[in-house]
């Protein structure tokens, strides 16, 4: 069965699903074409912006280039991004990818730093899942391990990744609603008859539907619900009559 | 014996194995921590402030076989604390990282840190502890890498989400949201309602969205 995924007899065998970040066509395309041609996955290529790979209703991976760790150059783009990332999804995993060797370049000897050390202590007292690949096949080769293991505890992203038509402009205004994962906004548009549905839910009924941990759940609601103050928009109002 | 209980081990110091005593690495930690030996630490080589155990697989173990697996599942079921493993990955161990990897983070759920020799898993050790030395100064969570951005207004993201709905711009979603309140309120809202805000062919496009 594709993925490896047991069958169960009787049932249809599930493709697991990975989305993957536009921007990874051009930086990881190999990493892409592996997890389709050799691994069998469903790979939906959306703009995600957050985060390089989403591979369950909670797991958002990133893929980093170790010599991007080697350098404190990189040190505010990172931890803006994993800040950022914290705030929608409830695990997150870095592969840390060794660096491709260019033709005619004999393999640069890897020279650790102190700060690489630093951002690995700091990576992991953050709780945040640290896996090292040797390159773009391995990434993918670890992606897939990363979506099996979500599939065996029944986080794997289960709905259809395309809507179309009016649905895709309801998943539109879903992600545009700050904190929420691109899975989570699937989840919503295939969970609710409409945005007036999702509005009126609970939390626990928006937990449930959009497969989000309580605290998230409860930032949604929080959201729809906020009585919304002109006052506290950052450009001043465009004026009248125009 | 399976000794993987906890130790309090002070700030700055690092409680090591006795075995390790007088090799490359404990030479090397000297001086940068505080190291202190002790017996009968069991399956952990180094306990760290902050309730986390070093347990090092050296290139010799990873040769040897399986006797360094059944030494991490035993940690992993006997230990509450958070165990970090560092492996020597060198060009003969190498071609087993892969599956140990995908024992201790994917099926064991602990950390796994490589490092080229002993003098690399001394750097590492020393960084772990001059981290959680710095957290401790500091106000909590002041990890760069943890936590959450502060809080920002939703007014900003609460405009660009209504701006979604076709036919209403930044104009109409604010009238909108003056008139409605929130999401909540705008999704309750009648159509006759909405047509005394915004005109019937937008208010109809709202309602059906």
């Amino acid at each position: 069965s594709p993925a490896g995924i047991p069958r169960v007899p009787g049932e249809p065998s599930p493709s697991l699903c990975i989305l993957a970040d536009s921007r990874e066509i051009s930086s990881g395309p190999e990493v892409l074409s592996c997890l389709r041609a050799g691994h069998g996955l469903r790979v939906q290529v959306c703009s995600l912006g957050s985060s390089d790979y989403i591979v369950s209703n909670r797991l958002a991976v990133d893929r980093v280039l170790q010599s991007e760790l080697q350098s404190p150059g990189n040190r505010n783009k990172l931890s803006q991004r994993l800040q950022r990332l914290q705030g929608i999804f409830e695990r997150i995993c870095v592969i840390v990818e060794t660096d491709r060797v260019r033709p005619g370049e004999t393999s640069r000897c890897f020279q650790r730093t102190q700060h690489y050390d630093g951002v690995l202590s700091a990576l992991v007292q953050a709780g945040i899942r640290i896996l090292f690949s040797s390159c773009q096949e391995e990434t993918a080769a670890l992606l897939k391990e990363l979506a099996l293991l979500e599939h065996r505890k029944d986080a794997a992203i289960q709905v259809p990744t395309e809507p179309e038509g009016h649905r895709r402009d309801i998943l539109n205004f879903y992600l545009s609603i700050p904190s929420l994962s691109y899975g989570a906004a699937l989840n919503l548009c295939h969970s609710f008859s409409s945005i007036t549905a999702v509005a009126n839910s609970s939390v626990p009924a928006l937990a449930a539907g959009a497969r989000l941990s309580r605290p998230q759940a409860e930032e949604l609601h929080r959201f729809l619900r906020h009585d919304f103050d002109p006052q506290l928009l950052p450009q001043p109002l465009p004026a009248k009559g125009k | 014996p399976v000794t993987a209980g906890s130790i309090v081990v002070p700030l700055g110091h690092v409680v090591g194995n006795e075995k390790w005593r007088g090799s490359e690495l404990a030479q090397r930690l000297q001086g940068k921590v505080r190291l202190i030996f002790e017996d009968g630490l069991g399956l952990v080589d180094f306990h760290l402030p902050n309730r986390t155990c070093i347990l090092l697989i050296s290139e010799a173990d990873l040769v040897a076989g399986d006797e360094f697996k059944r030494r991490l599942v035993k940690f992993r079921n006997a230990s509450s604390l958070r165990g970090i493993v560092i492996v020597e990955k060198t060009p003969i161990s190498d071609q087993y990282y892969l599956g140990v990897q995908k024992l201790v983070v994917l099926e064991l759920g602990m950390v796994l840190l490589p490092v080229a020799n002993q003098g690399e898993a001394s750097q590492l050790i020393i960084q772990l502890v001059s981290f959680c030395v710095r957290e401790q100064g500091r106000e909590r969570g002041s990890n760069p890498l943890a936590g959450r951005q502060r809080a920002r207004p939703a007014e900003p993201a609460v405009l660009q989400a209504l701006q979604r709905i076709p036919g209403v711009g930044r104009a109409k979603a604010l009238l909108l949201l003056q008139r409605f309140g929130s999401i909540h309120g705008l999704c309750n809202a009648d159509c006759q309602q909405l047509e005394q805000a915004v005109g019937q062919t937008v208010a109809q496009q709202i309602y059906t969205f």
